[in-house]
């Protein structure tokens, strides 16, 4: 009994001076004074430099949180029980979001440098008038290539993945809109597209892709390609710059047919509570030179154009990041096809992976 | 991924930097304390309750409801949890993640205990009864140091079920409040970085001085008591 209470009584002990040291950690970051606002982001998603910079700059303290991936995101802020500030989606979030009700109108008097965004990503289908939206960055859909095991084979369309060199080399990222939207594309047709007898036949054309494809596979897409199991694949530009970080004989490049249009955005959720700081987080976050250090420090693409003339030029310079103004016009920005469509998505990229001929 | 090029202190200096991280592991391990420590007191006494519950049919379905919550997985629990803080309007932080461990840990405490008690022979209790012991002394003095042994690993068993949790912690975190297991895994999209690894290594050292002190006490206590019997 005595041995029993003396081990309880240390726990208890142990866990008395573990709190107090939490609080003095706490309050020494300024995390426990009233003047704070919470961030949702994505992990390793901006520069805590900058973090700091705000909080020096105004004051307001930033607790900064992450997820994994929209939906998670999406559960954390619709149930409730959370007091987060600013979070940070993806385009077709938003719109469900919106859909939803979770999201707080911006005031736009409130951010004098969203002058700074570039037209060309201002005013999305997802979010007309940047009625909610701010994006935050952006990217292209394409194909990653290992120029040691492709050989001097060039990539400039769609349809070189269809050669039969590539016999099983080929990883794809799973997800249903981006590999169906590849086999659209790949026939000259819009990746928005509903018509059926046009979907029916992207999925024919993707069925005689079967061959070359190795797998298909989820974020460890990016681990394999940097160790070269696999020559080729089709992942967003963000993953790209990732694993061209990793390993120096890959490529990337965005097919002449035309791609996807992704963006990250910062909105406010519903459940904010210091509207004011957080509508200050994302002016500063649209200022010209604190742009440029976070695009420098994440490397995906700025919609910043103020911030490009504050970045290396071999940076903003690189058409497979920022890619010329002809080939953006035939990017396009994924739209909400609806439930009914988006089911038919599905079913034809189900249909796609099962029947594996 | 990194190659290995040779030997640094860097991340550990960084990791030190880096107070995020380091509130987020006290965190963890207050959390893994505290809910052992609750779960472990109510476990041991719902595993007495059971053991005294003189109707057979009382007893299995106690049981069955007990094991309820460890057959089934750790999403639906966390799920469940979720669901039932904000229905209830509690804010999700530092006490729906210790509320809902302590909850996770119970029935491990009571299948660990339980066993104990029904390997104890009742003519002790008898007898202590016979000799005019209360009920309390029967308590304090007979059934808890018989079946210490089991509160002990009951009590481990909870810490490292809530060390590692992942499934019910990530449902039930947020407001700035986080675990070890839920940072390591939202930073996991963009590559972890070393400093995750210095962490590794550092709470691997913990653990096994924690063994090794553990052990010293054992052989001490054993010896100090001779030949008195105790496990």
């Amino acid at each position: 009994m005595i041995k029993l209470i003396r081990v309880f009584l240390s726990v208890v002990i142990a866990s008395a001076v573990l709190l107090f040291v939490i609080n003095r950690l706490n309050s020494a970051e300024g995390f426990s004074s009233g003047n704070t606002i919470t961030i949702y982001n994505w992990g390793d998603y901006i520069d805590p430099d900058l973090i700091k910079r705000f909080k020096d700059e105004t004051g307001i303290k930033v607790i900064y949180e992450t997820f994994d991936s929209n939906e998670a995101m999406l559960t954390k802020i619709k149930q409730g029980g959370t007091t987060y500030d600013i979070a940070i989606p993806s385009e077709y979030m938003i719109q469900k979001m919106k859909e939803e009700n979770l999201l707080l109108p911006l005031d736009q008097s409130k951010l004098p440098n969203l002058k700074n965004i570039d037209e060309r990503f201002m005013d999305l289908p997802f979010d007309p008038n940047n009625k909610y939206s701010v994006p935050y960055f952006w990217g292209t859909v394409g194909i990653v290539f290992n120029t040691k095991l492709v050989g001097d084979k060039p990539f400039t369309s769609w349809n070189d993945l269809w050669d039969p060199s590539l016999k099983n080399d080929i990883l794809l990222t799973d997800g249903a809109r981006e590999v169906i939207g590849m086999g659209l594309n790949s026939l000259g047709y819009s990746l928005n597209d509903t018509n059926k007898e046009h979907l029916h036949e992207a999925k024919a054309k993707l069925d005689t892709l079967t061959p070359n494809i190795k797998a298909i596979v989820g974020d460890e897409i990016k681990m394999l390609i940097a160790n070269e199991e696999a020559a080729v694949g089709l992942v967003w530009s963000g993953d790209a710059a990732d694993m061209m970080g990793e390993n120096e004989n890959l490529d990337y490049v965005v097919p002449s047919e035309g791609s996807n249009l992704w963006f990250d955005n910062m909105v406010i959720p519903k459940t904010a509570k210091n509207i004011e700081g957080a509508h200050q987080f994302i002016n500063f976050m649209l200022d010209a030179k604190i742009a440029a250090q976070n695009a420098e420090w994440v490397s995906y693409s700025t919609p910043n154009k103020e911030a490009l003339k504050h970045m290396p030029k071999e940076m903003v310079e690189d058409e497979r990041f920022y890619p010329s103004p002809e080939l953006t016009d035939k990017l396009e920005v994924y739209e909400n096809l609806g439930k009914k469509n988006l089911a038919f998505y599905n079913d034809l990229f189900l249909e796609f992976k099962m029947h594996r001929k | 991924m990194y190659d290995f090029e040779g030997f640094t202190l860097d991340w550990y200096k960084e990791l030190f930097q880096d107070t995020r991280l380091l509130i987020i592991v006290l965190n963890t391990l207050v959390i893994a304390l505290l809910s052992a420590l609750f779960s472990t007191i109510i476990g041991v006494l719902g595993a007495i309750a059971i053991y005294q519950l003189r109707r057979r049919q009382t007893k299995n379905t106690i049981l069955s409801l007990n094991n309820v919550l460890i057959v089934s997985p750790d999403v639906i629990i966390g799920a469940s949890f979720l669901i039932l803080f904000t229905t209830a309007g509690i804010k999700l932080g530092f006490y729906s993640v210790l509320l809902s461990h302590i909850a996770f840990s119970i029935p491990i405490v009571v299948i660990m205990v339980l066993p104990k008690l029904l390997e104890m022979s009742p003519t002790l209790i008898d007898a202590a009864r016979d000799l005019g012991a209360s009920k309390w002394d029967v308590l304090a003095k007979v059934i808890l140091p018989y079946i210490t042994p089991g509160i002990f690993a009951g009590f481990f068993m909870a810490l490292t079920y809530s060390l590692d949790d992942f499934a019910v912690t990530f449902f039930v975190t947020g407001n700035g409040f986080s675990t070890l297991s839920v940072e390591i895994y939202s930073l996991a999209r963009r590559g972890i970085s070393l400093n995750i690894n210095a962490l590794s290594t550092l709470l691997f050292l913990f653990t096994i001085l924690l063994v090794i002190i553990y052990y010293f006490i054992t052989q001490r206590t054993k010896t100090q008591v001779g030949g008195i019997r105790n496990d």
